[in-house]
Formats: C-alpha cells, structure tokens, sequence
C-alpha cells in the first residue's frame, strides 16, 4: 500500500522545473492577442445589443443562466459600465482592450497570475456572451487559461520573476500541474480519436475530403484535392490511429517526438488547409507546453539559456527508461 | 508538500468529470447508431446513458446547488463538452441564405455578412447549432435577428424569405463527375418590412 502511495505521488507530484510554464504563458499570451486581434472588427457585431448585431448575446446569456448564473460574461461588465454612466460601446471596447493588454502581460511575463487570471475572465465572458458563435478553439483556450492561473505562476523567464518576485516556486506544485495539464491532453486525444475510430469515413478517407471542402474551412481547391485523392484513406487513418493511441506513446522517451511531432503536423496542417489558424496554435502550444520540455533538443536550448533562469527539466517517466 | 490530499482530491474529481462526458458523448453516438458498430451495442450504450446522466447530476432539478455548482464548474475549466471534433464523421454543413423583393419585381439573394474569416467560422457554428437544435422557437428568434442585419443592408426590399437548408457535399467520384454542393431545403421564414419595423420598436 506504501509502495502504491509513493509511486502515486512521484507521478503526479514529480519535481520540475519551471520550463513548460514559460511555454504556456508566452503561448496562451501570443494566443490570446491573436484571438482578440482576429475579433477586433466584429466585437461589437457580436456582443453589443444596439440593433446592429448578428443575433446578440441575450439568448445565449439566459440559456447560459438556467445552467449557472455565476459564470462570467461580457453582460455583467456591460451591465457595471453602464451603471457608472458610459456607454455599452465603451465598455466592450474597455474589455477588448484589457484583453489585448492581459496577452501582452502574459507574452514578457508582467503580472503573470493577474494577467493570466484577466484574460481567462475575460475571455470566457466573451465564448459565453457569443454562445452559439462559439466553436472548439474557446474551449481549449478556456482549458488552457484556467490550468495557467492555477499554476505557480510567476516561472523563471518572466518579468514578474527578476523584477518583483526572486523567489523559486514550489516544484512539486510545477510538477502536479504540469501532469495535470499532460493528462487532460491524453484524455482529449483519447476520446477524440476513439469517436473518430467508430466512424466509417475515416477508415476510407471520405472524412478527410468532407472536412476539406465543407463550407466555411474549404480553403483549399477541391480540384487539387482530387488528386491527392489515394492519399485520403492512409491520413485518415493515420489521424484517428495518432489520436487514440496518443495516451500510450507521448510517455515513452523513444515515441515521445515521434507523437508529438505527428499531433503538432496535424495541428499545422488543420490550420493551413482548413483556414484554423487559431485552433492550430492553441493546440500546438497546449502540446508544447505539456511534452516538449523533455525533447532533448528543448534540454539543449535551455542549457545554452543564461544560468540561474535554466531550471533543471528531468521527467521522472523519461528518466525512469 | 501542503495540501496534497486537497489537491488529489480535485485531481480525481475534475478528470472524473472529464471522463464521465467523454464516455457519456462516445455513448451517445453508439446509442444514436452513428458508428460502425452493430447494432446491438446501441443497445448496451442506451443501458448505460443514464449512468452518465445521474453522474452529471441531469436528474436533479435546474435549480439544484450541487447541479449548479457542478455546471459552473465544468464551464469555468472549460470541460462541459467532450472532445468529438469531425467524428465519428464529418457531418454536412447548414447554410442560411436571403431572397430579397424589390417594389419593381426585382429579386436579389444575399447571405448572412461578417468582417472577417474568423467571424465567418464562427457563423458556421451558429448555423450548425440553429440547424440541429430541436427549438424551433429559438432558431427562428436567431434568425430573425439575423435578418434584422439583411434589412439595413436592403432598405429598400419590400419583402424577405429566409431558407435554412442543409448543404449536401459530393463525394470524391461525384465531383469528378461534375457534382457540386446540393443545397436541402429545411425552413423558411417570411418577413415584411412592417414585421422589422414592429421588431424595431419592440427594443
């Protein structure tokens, strides 16, 4: 029973270093930018309700309220702005702009836990507000900005670590957060590949030429598609079978780049071929962040770092083989 | 380390939660016969939905804390739906188009307008979520909201009729042989001018 306890606890409570967190504050803040860049130009047409909104945020707020009425929403800032006299269009242009600046703190590290805790917010106040507008990458980014302010932030590569806070984090706490974020990402794959094992088209390809000429990801043209055709079947394969099996290899010191190259591929080429620039990224730095700090080629950068910001990176499962 | 157990704790239950709404979305589609299993495992996957349901707290009242705090919950750590993209496979898209009568017997079809791509994707969720939601109430409340945008683009159309369809993709032997998207016909929505006017004031 001992035994059992203590290789629990050296495998969700490993020492880390604080490497993956830097990763994943400079990922989610480039990620949060884009996000807020992306919507600069519609952010009113989706939350304001003026009469001059693509379907407002009304009924996704009260559906939202049968759940919960305590998750955020850009409702209630609207609703306090407008209590201290400005208008509703100021105040959705106040919280784009705190978005943008909870990012750019996150990006070099100033305020890293208020910075991290901002964009959360206010980023999940602006997926729940649109509702229905929204789609997968809120979801990943909504995952990924909550482990981030949970974590022990500020990490050795901030601004926050040299300028306000010199002391060292909890590396225990690093490590239980990082395992945290490492075994939320297996079950994603796992489930994800398993629901697309249990579908015909991804076993003959058809799935592949759907999801590439379906309104609105059909970037590329179907005509070039076609003659790609014979390579449908075996990526459709391979993607379901990467997926499910994801869980199983990404531990392995010698599988580890093999999958995490493959996952990180078919990030990237969802991103160029289907137009989903931002899902890709937040996937990309979701995985980075999690199994890249091992790689050796990461190790070798971060020892070529200056020496007091080079937090020892060794992974009890690698180090065990 | 302090706290350990605190935090073991909200480990199990948090991936708990996690597991239970990824089984319960697998489930689902084998219950619903969407998968290549045989059918007999439709079967066993209907038995086990409500093992899911009662996990989530579903059966408890809307009102209930422990299911409020639960959905909270799932919503803040972003865990309230599973991880299914594209499967078990990818399903055909929806589109909402707008045919517009001028005074003179002119006619003019125009879709939905967005600024930019990432809007534009977002509006294909909308209209995924419209074309699947079995209140026809509420999709035909999102739609008018929709054409309120059309008529001030239009000020002078006289009449509007919104068609929801569905958009049937070809398969790759069908576009070779010159098959394109077939648009499916699902609702349709008449305003007026005097309809948006009324809708306009009601605000």
């Amino acid at each position: 029973m001992r035994s059992w306890i203590t290789q629990r606890d050296a495998f969700l409570f490993p020492r880390e270093g604080d490497g993956w967190l830097s990763l994943l504050r400079v990922g989610l803040g480039i990620q949060t930018v884009f996000y807020a860049i992306s919507l600069r130009h519609d952010w009113e047409y989706l939350f304001a309700r003026n009469g001059h909104e693509l379907v407002g945020p009304d009924v996704a707020e009260a559906l939202l309220s049968t759940q919960s009425p305590l998750v955020p929403r850009l409702g209630w800032l609207t609703a306090v702005g407008i209590r201290i006299g400005l208008s509703e269009s100021i105040v959705l242009s106040i919280a784009w702009w705190l978005l943008v600046i909870a990012g750019t703190a996150l990006v070099i590290g100033l305020f890293s836990r208020a910075s991290a805790i901002a964009a959360w917010f206010l980023h999940l106040g602006a997926a729940k507000s649109a509702g229905f507008l929204s789609y997968g990458v809120d979801n990943f980014m909504t995952i990924g900005l909550f482990y981030l302010m949970l974590s022990p932030l500020p990490d050795g590569l901030s601004v926050d670590r040299h300028w306000r806070e010199p002391r060292r984090q909890n590396r225990q706490l690093l490590g239980f957060w990082r395992r945290v974020l490492e075994l939320h990402l297996c079950l994603i794959y796992f489930f994800g590949g398993l629901a697309k094992c249990l579908g015909s088209g991804w076993w003959d390809g058809s799935n592949l030429w759907r999801a590439l000429i379906r309104p609105p990801f059909n970037v590329l043209d179907p005509e070039i598609l076609v003659r790609w055709k014979y390579l449908f079947p075996v990526a459709g394969i391979i993607i379901a079978l990467l997926e499910v099996s994801y869980p199983f290899f990404i531990w392995g010191r010698s599988t580890r780049k093999i999958w995490l190259l493959g996952i990180c591929g078919m990030h990237a080429a969802i991103g160029l071929a289907m137009g989903m620039y931002l899902f890709a990224l937040v996937m990309i730095v979701l995985n980075v962040a999690a199994f890249a700090p091992d790689l050796d080629f990461v190790k070798d950068w971060r020892q070529r770092l200056p020496k007091g910001r080079n937090a020892a990176l060794r992974h009890p499962l690698s180090a065990a083989r | 380390m302090r706290h350990k157990r605190l935090y073991l704790a909200w480990l199990a239950l948090h991936f708990l939660v996690i597991v239970t709404i990824s089984c319960g979305d697998v489930l689902w589609l084998v219950a619903h016969r969407l998968t290549l299993l045989p059918s007999r495992f439709g079967y066993f996957a209907r038995k086990a939905e409500p093992i899911k349901v009662r996990a989530l707290g579903q059966t408890l009242t809307s009102s209930n804390p422990v299911r409020r705090a639960l959905l909270t919950y799932c919503h803040i750590a972003g865990i309230e739906r599973g991880y299914g993209y594209f499967a078990p496979n990818v399903p055909d898209s929806f589109r909402l188009g707008f045919e517009l009568y001028y005074p003179d017997g002119q006619t003019e079809y125009t879709l939905p307008s967005v600024n930019s791509r990432a809007v534009g994707l977002r509006l294909a969720s909308l209209l995924d979520q419209l074309g699947r939601t079995p209140h026809a109430g509420m999709r035909e409340y999102l739609v008018k909201k929709m054409a309120q945008n059309v008529w001030r683009e239009h000020p002078d159309a006289l009449r509007m009729r919104a068609a929801f369809g569905i958009v049937n993709l070809p398969s790759i032997d069908e576009f070779r042989h010159g098959k394109g998207e077939d648009f499916e016909f699902l609702y349709g929505y008449d305003f007026s001018r005097s309809d948006a006017a009324a809708a306009l004031q009601d605000r």
